[in-house]
């Protein structure tokens, strides 16, 4: 997993395109100024997902944000249609999902329909920036099988940095840290590599 | 991305955040507006409206997510949990509800402010939560 960006990072998202696909305009007008904040000069909104299909068909785009609750097409078959129903590279687009109640089932139903990231609410500018950056630098395979097609779901929490806040208990790292006994010394490591005789 | 230009993160965030709060006044009467609907399907009481409580406790707390609502979008995700919960266990108690929009109404009317008020609200609305039947992951 990529490092959290610092403040003094900079970011260029000028020249990208983001779909963003809810049913409630108000919600499409408040995500498309935080999109539009983050520099962001293009965007598509879609106040349908089905609206969004015709959209895929018709152009690339670098970045979808959907909302998993919409009637007719939900987020979630949305994501399946992209990644199951349309040819590479379309079917590689990254999708965060947004969500406002995110019972565990819908979490692992976002997991399992193809998401690259779920976003839950409440919505800070610094986390959805925080998961965009990390989705241009993602190093997971995308997986198409007959059960499941997106990025692979298998992630080995790396976690933030040590020493950075924000760790948790189980994530790994890969820092390799003070010694814990003292340095073998040549005779023992040469006795470990000398080829003795061996009685059959 | 990495190409030259662009903004950096700190300002990216300043942007992003001033674009949020361009639309709070906005948002924030929509919620008062939601809340009512709320208020008014929870009066009916309805039979089949459990569905309709859910949704607009999910709209509610989609709104409110997008903003610095603290206690009011918690309030509001306890509304939904519960009633995503009853209608999975088919133990629907509109009581539950109601206790729900009141806690709501109060933090709302508070400005949505974070204090020994809202917490013992919300623990409340926590114990609700706590007695229903999980839902299988």
């Amino acid at each position: 997993m990529t490092r959290i960006p610092r403040q003094s990072d900079r970011v260029n998202l000028e020249h990208i395109t983001v779909l963003l696909i809810d049913d409630n305009l108000q919600a499409l007008d408040i995500l498309s100024s935080v999109i539009q904040g983050f520099g962001v000069k293009e965007q598509i909104r879609c106040s349908s997902a089905v609206e969004a299909t015709e959209v895929i068909r018709r152009r690339p785009v670098d970045l979808v944000l959907v909302d998993c609750a919409m009637p007719e097409m939900d987020g979630y078959d949305f994501i399946r249609w992209l990644r199951r129903e349309t040819p590479a590279p379309a079917r590689q687009t990254p999708v965060i999902m947004l969500t406002g109640h995110a019972a565990a089932s819908g979490v692992r139903k976002s997991r399992d329909c193809g998401a690259s990231f779920i976003v839950t609410k409440p919505l800070t500018p610094t986390v959805l920036l925080q998961r965009i950056v990390w989705l241009s630098t993602d190093e997971r395979e995308f997986i198409q099988s007959e059960t499941y097609v997106g990025p692979d779901r298998r992630v080995r929490n790396m976690g933030p940095p040590l020493n950075v806040a924000g760790r948790r208990k189980g994530d790994l790292s890969t820092h390799v840290g003070v010694a814990l006994e003292a340095n073998m010394d040549q005779s023992d490591i040469d006795s470990l590599f000398k080829p003795r005789r061996v009685a059959l | 991305m990495a190409r030259p230009g662009g903004r950096t993160t700190a300002e990216a965030v300043r942007e992003a955040e001033a674009g949020l709060d361009s639309h709070r006044e906005d948002g924030m009467r929509s919620l008062a507006a939601t809340l009512a609907r709320l208020e008014a399907v929870c009066a009916a009481r309805e039979e089949g409206a459990e569905a309709q409580v859910y949704e607009l406790a999910s709209a509610f707390a989609d709104m409110a997510g997008f903003f610095d609502t603290g206690p009011l979008y918690a309030a509001a995700f306890s509304l939904c949990e519960t009633s995503d919960r009853m209608i999975a266990g088919a133990c629907w108690q509109w009581p539950s509800v109601e206790v729900h929009l009141r806690a709501v109404r109060l933090i709302l009317a508070a400005g949505c402010d974070a204090n020994e008020t809202s917490r013992l609200l919300l623990g409340g609305l926590a114990t609700i939560v706590a007695r229903l039947p999980k839902q299988p992951g």
